[in-house]
């Protein structure tokens, strides 16, 4: 935890001197004008790339829960594969298609970057959550309802927290995944760390492109450390 | 206290329970015995709703299960089973407690009566209150699982194959136990084993299905009895039918009025002819001390007379 920490704060150090570090940039790229993105304040894009992300991720670990809950009992069994192909297919079609398909009915700005991300994510969600319900042995299951638990106790107070590790390995997936993922939110207009790299895409900019990708990677890492329990 | 009443279970057209009409009195351990298959569990989780009759109906203390809603039910029945089923996310207090907490039991009440249902299971509340199901052995795991069922002092306890997992050793530990705390507590108890040694050992009525239906049912001793049940002899073994009888008479039927010779080994004066019968083999004595007991003089045990009786010792 503490090398976590750690690192956090040296991204922060380092967000923090990006203002004051375009020698640094000129000097890496001699051939580009403007070497420093300096549009819009690191911070404040850091602040809506985890706003999409963590957003997403809670959406996804809704639905990716909701449709475990749903698949693991009673008639739901039945609809099980039908979902786990849905959440499979919604995780092939790539994010970047997800918002341009999404565009012309949401609009620019985070809600097609939402829905693609929370397509994106809700799968590793699901399969976590149904394996983690379905491996609650039978007999922990028989005694419960021995004991007089009804089906929504039994899912609280037993089936959930006997599945919670499994359960969380798959939201740390679904988080990681979201916050690697929302800098391509940035091509339906959404504000995060992809903007820079958008934007220098646009204008023939690599040295952007460079400061947006670092940052994304770098804070896809963190969280990545940091949820791997 | 239970009445099963012509109750019949199916399975894809199949009769798991066919049927079978059974009455267990107050305070009895009744216990079910068949090979498996024979649908002993699949009538045992009848009382407590986890099976529902096709036909037929089953009364608890005179009132069909099946106008009480499930969870109501089942929180007023003792429910033990094979495999334990211990919750392994909670600690063995909270386990203890859960049918209390389910009926909302203040926190105090709670913790005493988990306290003393430790006691009563023999595990020292101490030492065992704060441990999680996997750091037990097998058969602290099932003394628990008892004490769980227990909890709430319900009327009527539910055992299915309770101790069959255990190893010998543990597995008669327990038997003594259970039949303990059955005199302790007056509990209707329904026990189902397919092990016929533990049946004998437990039952104060045994109720015997083959394939799905009752073939016998009642006092161990009667059941037994020469020519009583002929079908019984492939369930108890043709050959140990009559050593399996033994265990179904007291000893003290047998003793001769009169003072043992000095040296004589004594029995505990409840034993029964099997438990004579190992003690002479395990001492070599040809015969046993009986001590006096409540409407009993004392006396002696004889080999002869033990040999001799067996085939026909309830004649």
């Amino acid at each position: 935890m503490k090398a976590v920490a750690a690192q956090a704060l040296a991204f922060l150090a380092a967000l923090a001197a990006m203002p004051h570090s375009a020698p640094l940039w000129a000097a890496l790229f001699p051939e580009v004008q403007r070497p420093l993105w300096e549009s819009r304040g690191w911070f404040a894009l850091l602040g809506w790339h985890l706003a999409l992300a963590l957003g997403a991720a809670a959406l996804a670990a809704l639905l990716g829960l909701g449709a475990a809950i749903l698949a693991t009992r009673g008639a739901g069994r039945r609809l099980r594969p039908v979902l786990d192909a849905l959440f499979a297919l919604a995780q092939a079609v790539p994010p970047v298609a997800v918002i341009a398909l999404a565009l012309p009915l949401l609009g620019f700005g985070a809600a097609p970057v939402l829905l693609a991300l929370v397509l994106y994510a809700a799968l590793p969600v699901l399969r976590a959550a149904t394996a983690g319900l379905e491996a609650v042995p039978a007999p922990v299951r028989d005694a419960a309802r021995g004991c007089g638990m009804g089906p929504l106790g039994m899912l609280w107070r037993v089936e959930l927290p006997i599945a919670l590790p499994v359960i969380r390995a798959g939201l740390r997936m679904a988080v990681v995944m979201a916050i690697a993922t929302t800098a391509v939110g940035a091509i339906a207009g959404a504000e995060c760390l992809g903007t820079p790299i958008v934007t220098g895409l646009a204008n023939g900019n690599t040295a952007w492109v460079a400061q947006g990708a670092l940052f994304t990677a770098w804070l896809a890492l963190i969280a990545h450390r940091a949820l791997r329990g | 206290m239970i009445r099963f009443e012509a109750v019949t279970h199916r399975q894809g057209g199949r009769a798991i329970v066919e049927d079978v009409s059974l009455e267990v009195p107050e305070g009895h351990l009744c216990v079910l015995l068949g090979a498996s298959g024979a649908g002993k569990s699949t009538l045992l989780r009848m009382v407590n709703r986890l099976v529902a009759p096709a036909e037929g109906r089953v009364r608890l203390a005179g009132r069909d299960v099946a106008e009480t809603p499930p969870e109501a039910l089942r929180r007023g029945i003792g429910y033990v089973i094979q495999s334990v089923g211990l919750f392994p996310h909670w600690r063995v207090a909270e386990n203890i407690a859960t049918v209390p907490r389910l009926l909302g039991w203040p926190r105090p009440r709670i913790a005493a009566r988990v306290e003393a249902l430790l006691e009563l299971v023999g595990l020292e509340p101490a030492r065992f209150r704060h441990r999680f199901p996997h750091e037990l052995s097998g058969g602290q795991a099932q003394r628990i699982g008892l004490a769980r069922a227990l909890a709430a002092d319900p009327p009527v306890l539910l055992m299915d194959e309770p101790f069959s997992a255990l190893d010998p050793a543990t597995r008669r530990g327990l038997q003594a136990e259970l039949r303990r705390i059955h005199r302790e507590t007056g509990k209707t108890i329904l026990f189902v084993t397919h092990d016929v040694e533990e049946a004998l050992a437990l039952a104060d009525g045994l109720a015997v299905l083959e394939q799905g239906r009752l073939v016998a049912a009642g006092r161990p001793a009667a059941l037994l009895a020469p020519g009583a049940a002929p079908r019984l002899g492939a369930l108890f073994g043709e050959e140990g039918l009559a050593f399996h009888r033994l265990a179904t008479l007291p000893a003290r039927a047998l003793a001769r009025p009169g003072a043992p010779p000095p040296g004589t080994p004594a029995l505990a004066p409840e034993a029964t002819l099997k438990a004579a019968l190992l003690r002479m083999l395990a001492e070599g004595a040809p015969c046993l001390a009986l001590p006096p007991g409540p409407g009993f003089a004392g006396g002696v045990l004889h080999w002869v007379d033990l040999v001799r009786a067996a085939p026909v010792a309830a004649a």
